[in-house]
């Protein structure tokens, strides 16, 4: 069976699929999901204000500019997909380099009582 | 356009393009006049633009992956900071922690390469591979809660 094509020819049945007949719904819920991400950036950021206050203020900044890019969402070409995508690891993988001498050398438990 | 993929070297898709996970056979379909494998040497701009809602579902599971990294780093660098030491065994936290945060950077860099390998199969019209992460994450967190687990009871019993 080959792919729909998310265009339902005039004088033809609807589809059972409502997406079939309106593929914005799939690209609204795309931009659903990079507002979690966002807000899931912005979360940790917050988190972070506590121990660093400057990687958080970029955590921070970050979760604005993932939260911009989900309004991309369908208008980008492929490489352009993956350019965003990326972005999201790199932040990622830096972040979690950040909590791991955050893990070591941060200020523990004592210094927030 | 806010972030250009102009700004990509054209060699990025040829280096990481080999990268793809494991448990995904060489692919034997040729689309080329010269017999080229796509598998192995195609950019993921090449083949035919899927329908747009594969990609959409494509980007949702790797957002929805890289949720759940954020939140592995996260959980990890609470414990490690946030939680208060195990009695008698002051590096335990450490123990839980540093293998959450590392498990979070590695759930990253793999969605984003299965996302890769996903978006080539639609463009190719093959079918997708298998995703290795559910397998992954299992099993890491199994270890990691055996350890805690390990870590609580020795702290109870006191450390001989």
């Amino acid at each position: 069976m080959s792919p729909p094509t998310g265009k339902t020819p005039a004088g033809e049945e609807p589809a059972d699929d409502i997406e079939y007949a309106d593929p914005g719904l799939a690209r609204e819920r795309t931009e659903l999901a990079w507002t979690r991400t966002a807000i899931a950036f912005a979360a940790l950021g917050a988190a972070l204000l506590k121990f660093r206050p400057v990687v958080g203020l970029l955590v921070l900044v970050l979760s604005a500019v993932v939260w911009r890019l989900g309004r991309l969402s369908g208008t980008a070409s492929t490489a352009d997909l993956r350019a965003r995508l990326l972005l999201i690891t790199v932040t990622t993988v830096a972040v979690s380099v950040v909590a791991l001498v955050l893990s070591f050398l941060g200020p523990g438990i004592v210094s927030l009582r | 356009m806010l972030w250009p993929g102009a700004f990509w070297p054209v060699t990025y898709g040829s280096v990481v393009g080999t990268m793809r996970p494991r448990g995904r056979g060489k692919s034997t379909v040729t689309d080329q006049p010269g017999g080229r494998d796509p598998a192995t040497t195609s950019t993921d701009d090449d083949g035919t633009e899927p329908d747009a809602r594969y990609t959409f579902a494509n980007e949702r599971t790797f957002l929805a992956w890289s949720r759940t990294s954020l939140a592995l780093v996260v959980g990890g660098l609470a414990i490690a900071q946030l939680l208060p030491p195990f009695p008698g065994i002051p590096w335990g936290r450490h123990v839980i922690g540093t293998p959450l945060i590392l498990l979070g950077c590695a759930v990253s860099v793999i969605s984003y390469l299965e996302w890769k390998a996903s978006q080539r199969a639609l463009r190719h019209g093959q079918p997708l591979p298998r995703s290795r992460l559910p397998q992954i994450l299992a099993i890491a967190i199994t270890v990691i809660g055996l350890i805690a687990a390990a870590l609580a009871l020795l702290s109870a019993v006191g450390v001989p």
